[in-house]
């Protein structure tokens, strides 16, 4: 039922079918107890800011890296560009660009040779890995620190530096997990400012978030999640006129949320 | 003070994680009993059989008290050179150190605590030796309950000197060279210096005795009366003492010795408190600090640096990188490969007997049809060293809570494992590369034979890495919080030092009968290519899939 919100909501507004992503009656569960992920379901289309909301705890994180490939689900399917993650897993994988919620990785490698590491394993070729590590680092103000060790780097640093490896091989989805804890805001900016070129050139950018401010500002839609469980799946209007009208969001969501309890 | 440094040790303790085998499946819990259930007691048994040999023997002639000062030195030895590691690690490397900073703590207290920490560690490191040198000298001279008592204070004392030892010399290595700058590799040089004082004290030690002349040790001896147990007081003066109290524990000279060995304990411990609370905090602080140059001029050259590579080259580089760069993969997986060489090379520096044994020993290796034999000893060397190397054993380990990067990448797990494989081999062939050095330059063996060894010892190391990867992709240790927990810490280093040791054993039994050259080869050559057949194929199928698997 939730999954069908879901579709009728992205149907009403574009009526394409091409799905980028693709969650059908996912399941995972943790020591056999606790329910991460309940029955999920979730469609998410091209050209599109996907917001995922939810409370500590909730199934975020385990979705999100139940997509990319991090973690096996029990059971249902998950498809990116019409690959499937387990069967399909490189060719899968090779689509996504997948920022961590711990940007603490490889810091004992200098922010180059991690760049040059993800360019490697992602087939980056030379000519295209050097124009786009001198971009992106010059746009994050990253190119002075390049020979440092990811160590020495700040929180929002490594946070840049992981964000630039994952986005040498231009894929096409990007999973991006809490992107904006520990940015500057000017990094913030930069970071929203990308993610909604990279939908409107017809790509799609799914992301984890607990500021509602934000998935307020740059989503096109949203599903919100609790214990594992879809609650809503939907555009902002779709959610506002699903609560009573002028609502503010953290009150919906906390509507939402609470009435699970 | 007391109480906040006593409180600090449990909580240390408590936090501490052993061996290691909380959280382990039932399989490894089982396994890892099984093997202390069987090893431990069966050592120590072969001790008191040999300890109560030697009391035979020295008993006729006065001198039984030197099995208890002996003893008792060997273990201050052991605790000096462990302790070094222990030090290091515990006072300095630990993660808990920044948490304990900030607590109303005074330096002296946090390192007491420290050092009451290792201090436990010792007494299981020491227990092995001592409790059956111990009771079995108490059990054959018929010694009575007052023997046991001061045993059991020698005991629980016996790690302070020695410990107390390494503590001063490691804090002020870190106190005087702590360039905050290059943490990294002020810890991996501590470290160095820590194995180059545990070797010099032995070498040390070794030209104590060798310094006093035949006579005069003839002389002691016939002196009788324990006369020998002065010999140890070189080393460190409480285990002269405390063999003496033990000796003589029905005298009031006894009495004497153990106060004067309790005494100096605690004074020790004393200083070494007030040392703490001078220089421990400046060496701690700053090791938490990474440096960087931020410097424009060293800049990036793309053109250079940005350069395309395959991908088992870049994954295999970068794991050697890692293993080159974090202090504690390197001296656990890289340095150990010198550390035998060190041990061997540097004793012949200093006492010219054991460079003349060396080369009587490459007398009889160059004897014609020993060739054979050589070989298989050297394949069983490799085994032993390239097992005792914990690269591929803890290579999944390693990755700990980051196992997930491997996971999202686009590269088919038979390849990362092949990279992990590479670097594990390519650690383990060092030490093989130094055996065919030492094979060549010291033993002087013929060339050809040097690269014969050469050709066919590379399977070893294979063998071993394999068996290490195998083991540590079933069991490994993911959940750990300094880095040191996934390399010293990992029971998977002592199950892999099993599949080596063991075989290696068989290898050298096998052919003690010495078969020949092209036999020796061709046998071993395809026993262990075999064996590295079917294990590769274990690994591309079943290790596949527990990678798969495996959620950190």
């Amino acid at each position: 039922m939730i999954a069908g919100i879901c579709r009728r909501s992205w149907n009403a507004r574009k009526g394409r079918d091409k799905y980028v992503i693709e969650l059908t009656n996912v399941n995972k569960t943790y020591g056999g107890t606790l329910k991460a992920v309940d029955n999920l379901s979730l469609v998410i289309p091209d050209g599109e800011i996907f917001g995922f909301l939810g409370p500590n705890g909730a199934g975020k994180t385990t979705t999100i890296k139940l997509i990319a490939g991090i973690l096996n689900a029990d059971s249902g399917s998950i498809r990116i560009n019409g690959k499937d993650i387990r069967k399909d897993a490189l060719e899968a994988k090779k689509q996504i660009g997948f920022v961590p919620d711990t940007p603490n990785i490889f810091l004992r490698l200098k922010g180059i040779e991690y760049l040059n590491f993800m360019a490697d394993m992602y087939d980056v070729s030379t000519d295209e890995r050097k124009e786009r590590i001198e971009s992106l680092s010059r746009r994050f103000g990253m190119s002075d620190v390049l020979q440092d060790r990811i160590q020495s780097y700040s929180h929002g640093m490594r946070q840049k530096i992981i964000i630039i490896g994952v986005l040498l091989h231009n894929p096409s989805v990007w999973v991006l997990d809490e992107p904006m804890t520990g940015l500057d805001p000017r990094s913030s900016f930069l970071l929203k400012e990308m993610m909604r070129e990279h939908a409107d050139s017809g790509n799609t950018v799914f992301f984890s978030t607990h500021v509602l401010d934000v998935a307020e500002k740059v989503c096109d839609r949203v599903a919100i999640i609790n214990k594992g469980q879809l609650l809503f799946c939907g555009t902002m209007e779709e959610m506002k006129d699903h609560f009573k009208k002028n609502t503010s969001l953290e009150n919906m969501f906390l509507e939402l949320t609470e009435s699970e309890e | 003070m007391k109480n906040k440094t006593l409180l600090l040790a449990r909580t240390l303790i408590k936090n501490g994680e052993g061996l290691g085998i909380r959280g382990s499946s039932t399989f490894t819990k089982v396994a890892l009993i099984l093997v202390f259930a069987i090893l431990i007691p069966g050592l120590m048994t072969g001790i008191s059989f040999l300890v109560a040999n030697l009391l035979g023997i020295l008993s006729h002639i006065g001198q039984e008290g030197v099995v208890l000062s002996w003893g008792i030195a060997i273990d201050s030895t052991i605790v000096f050179v462990f302790g070094i590691f222990y030090v290091i690690s515990t006072f300095y490397f630990s993660s808990d150190v920044e948490m304990l900073l900030p607590l109303p703590l005074k330096p002296g207290q946090i390192m007491g605590a420290k050092f009451l920490v290792v201090t436990v560690y010792e007494y299981l490191t020491i227990a092995v030796f001592f409790l059956p040198v111990w009771i079995t000298y108490g059990i054959y001279m018929g010694c009575g309950p007052l023997f046991y008592l001061y045993g059991l204070i020698v005991y629980l004392l016996m790690p302070v000197t020695p410990l107390a030892a390494a503590s001063v010399i490691i804090m002020l290595v870190m106190r005087f060279t702590n360039l905050s700058r290059y943490k990294d590799t002020v810890k991996v040089l501590g470290g160095m210096i820590g194995v180059f004082i545990g070797v010099g004290v032995n070498v040390v030690m070794q030209n104590v005795m060798g310094t006093m002349s035949q006579e005069q040790i003839m002389e002691l001896i016939q002196k009788g009366d324990n006369s020998l147990v002065v010999l140890t007081s070189g080393i460190f003066p409480t285990a002269r003492w405390g063999a003496e109290a033990m000796i003589h524990y029905g005298e009031p000279s006894g009495l004497f010795s153990i106060l004067l060995y309790v005494g100096f304990s605690v004074l020790i411990y004393l200083i070494l408190l007030w040392l703490g609370q001078l220089i421990y905090l400046r060496g701690v602080m700053g090791l938490s600090e990474t440096g960087s140059k931020r410097n424009k001029s060293n800049g990036l050259d793309l053109e250079k640096e940005v350069v395309k590579g395959s991908i088992i080259r870049t994954y295999t580089l970068v794991e050697l990188k890692l293993l080159f760069r974090t202090p504690i993969y390197f001296i656990n997986c890289v340095m150990i490969n010198f550390l035998w060489p060190v041990f061997i090379i540097l004793p012949l520096i200093f006492q010219p007997a054991e460079a003349n044994m060396i080369h009587e020993l490459s007398k009889i290796l160059n004897k014609p049809g020993t060739e054979g034999m050589i070989l298989a000893g050297s394949f069983a060397a490799a085994l032993f060293l390239s097992a005792t190397n914990g690269t591929a054993s803890t290579s999944i380990s390693r990755e700990g809570q980051q196992l997930f990067v491997k996971k999202y990448l686009p590269v088919s797990y038979r390849q990362q494992l092949n990279a992990k494989i590479l670097s594990g081999f390519i650690l383990g062939f060092v030490s093989v590369l130094i055996m065919f050095l030492f094979a060549v330059f010291m033993f002087k063996l013929p060339l050809w034979l040097g690269l014969l060894i050469l050709s066919a010892a590379w399977l070893p190391v294979l063998y071993t890495s394999l068996t290490g990867l195998l083991i540590d992709i079933y069991n490994p240790k993911l959940d750990w919080d300094s880095e040191q927990k996934a390399v010293k810490q990992n029971i998977n280093v002592l199950y892999n030092m099993l599949a080596g040791i063991i075989p290696g054993a068989l290898t050298v039994i096998a052919f003690s009968f010495s078969p020949g050259l092209p036999l020796t080869f061709a046998v071993l050559t395809g026993t262990y290519g075999l064996l590295c057949y079917f294990l590769g194929k274990l690994l591309y199928t079943k290790g596949v899939k527990r990678f798969i698997q495996l959620e950190a």
